[in-house]
């Protein structure tokens, strides 16, 4: 029973500092096993910090890094046999043909399905015979995703696989991750910027500002409740125009452009009433909301304002 | 009959959340008599590798339809379209047309015209595509 209510990930008030600059600073976050945890945040973010300090390749500067319940910076080698790693740049000895850097990886794990790597080889045409040295980035990458699930970790940490691969393999890698996910305990965690790979695969997003998570929750939810909202009236609006709880308004005449947190349709009624205007609500994808949630200027967003049930 | 999971037109990038596009194209399918009582749907896993996208998210929108009542879960073999599916469809479809129409009202307001003028377009529209 104690697996269940276990994270598989924790990070409890973790801070992190390189010398005077602060990188992380007092930032939670848990993932339920089972989760597909998608991480967003702008170039210099501390994406990969986290990342690192989670995984106990960084130590942290402050609070608690834990994964399945053990300090981040003490793995016992029976964890770290459930977790499975992909770094932004792989790294691997370019002397090796890629068949021999697959053994050598293998070796270091009790179990190891060759039958599943075979198959994700060939899936991505990865020439076995050639040396990993003479392997182009995206090729690396791909090969360091294969090291990575070669023994069918139960938590899978990715910092931007696909930063470097075709569309075609990007695809390919997703097609994996979903099959990987049809087994309910496994868990992943992975870092991009694409985030139309993120509203394919992932159940959770979690979005890294200021070194701290400024939203972690549902992708379903987020689309639900952030919307854009335009706002036709029949006189110029005042320059005082606002929206309650909107992320941006900008007001324009008789228009106004808002995007809310909390879509509420009885919002819409009173703006209509109030203003006598017509309102069209338009739906975001998860790209346009990561540009108004990181453009805003606006306090955080609340937990509480996107916890509300789906209908 | 069996439902192929071509059937769906998965758009991921939509703002619209993927669960709630299955769920409104099963209800329309229902709504619009190409999904009868009895049919199977697709199964989650087929739905998933075809458009590739998390099962999970598949079954919970198969999970919202089994509580709306539009389909019901065969132990064994999957999500069928229930007998009570098809009570009101009548309802249903107005109440999704009207959606469709709203922005184009809203469009042709915008563009100057008056209810009256919008209100020949929809007749000459509507004598239009029944030619």
């Amino acid at each position: 029973m104690n697996q269940l209510s276990q994270p598989a990930v924790l990070a409890d008030g973790l801070c992190k500092s390189f010398a005077a600059k602060q990188v992380l600073s007092n930032l939670d976050l848990a993932l339920a096993p089972g989760t597909v945890l998608g991480l967003l945040g702008a170039n210099g973010s501390g994406k990969t910090t986290l990342i690192k300090c989670l995984l106990g390749l960084f130590r942290t500067s402050g609070g608690r890094a834990q994964i399945f319940g053990e300090d981040a910076w003490n793995l016992s080698a029976t964890t770290k046999e459930r977790i499975g790693y992909v770094p932004q740049e792989v790294a691997t000895y370019p002397w090796m043909r890629v068949r021999h850097v697959i053994d050598y990886t293998a070796a270091f794990y009790p179990r190891w399905n060759r039958e599943l790597v075979a198959d994700l080889c060939r899936r991505w045409r990865l020439p076995l015979d050639e040396r990993s040295g003479s392997l182009s980035v995206g090729q690396l990458q791909t090969l360091g995703i294969v090291l990575a699930l070669g023994h069918e970790p139960e938590l899978l940490i990715l910092d931007e696989p696909v930063a470097s691969l075709d569309p075609g393999a990007r695809r390919e890698f997703l097609r994996t991750l979903i099959d990987l996910v049809e087994h309910p305990d496994r868990t992943v965690l992975f870092s991009t910027h694409i985030t139309s790979d993120l509203e394919r695969v992932a159940s959770q997003i979690a979005l890294l500002r200021d070194g701290q998570i400024e939203f972690c929750g549902e992708l379903d939810l987020l689309k639900d409740r952030v919307k854009r909202l335009r706002i036709l009236a029949p006189d110029a609006l005042p320059a005082s125009f606002a929206v309650a709880g909107a992320l941006s308004c900008q007001v324009d005449g008789k228009l106004a452009v808002a995007t809310v947190a909390d879509f509420s349709p009885q919002e819409i009624d009173e703006l209509r009433q109030t203003w006598n205007a017509d309102v069209t609500v338009s739906d975001l994808n998860l790209e346009e909301i990561f540009v108004e949630l990181h453009d805003s200027e606006s306090p955080k967003l609340s937990q509480g304002e996107l916890t509300g049930a789906v209908r | 009959m069996d439902t192929s999971p071509l059937q769906f037109d998965i758009a991921p990038s939509s703002g619209v959340p993927i669960y709630r596009q299955i769920v409104d194209q099963v209800v329309a399918l229902v709504a619009g008599g190409r999904l009868t009582p009895g049919d199977f749907l697709p199964s989650v896993r087929q739905v998933a590798q075809t458009a590739d996208v998390n099962p999970m998210t598949v079954s919970k929108a198969y999970g919202l339809l089994e509580s709306d009542g539009v389909v019901e879960r065969i132990r064994g073999q999957g999500m069928c379209v229930s007998a009570t599916a098809t009570s009101g469809p009548l309802a249903e479809r107005r109440e999704q047309a009207q959606q469709l129409l709203a922005p184009a009202i809203h469009r042709a307001r915008l563009l100057g015209l008056t209810d009256k003028q919008i209100r020949a377009l929809f007749e000459a529209s509507l004598k239009d595509s029944a030619k």
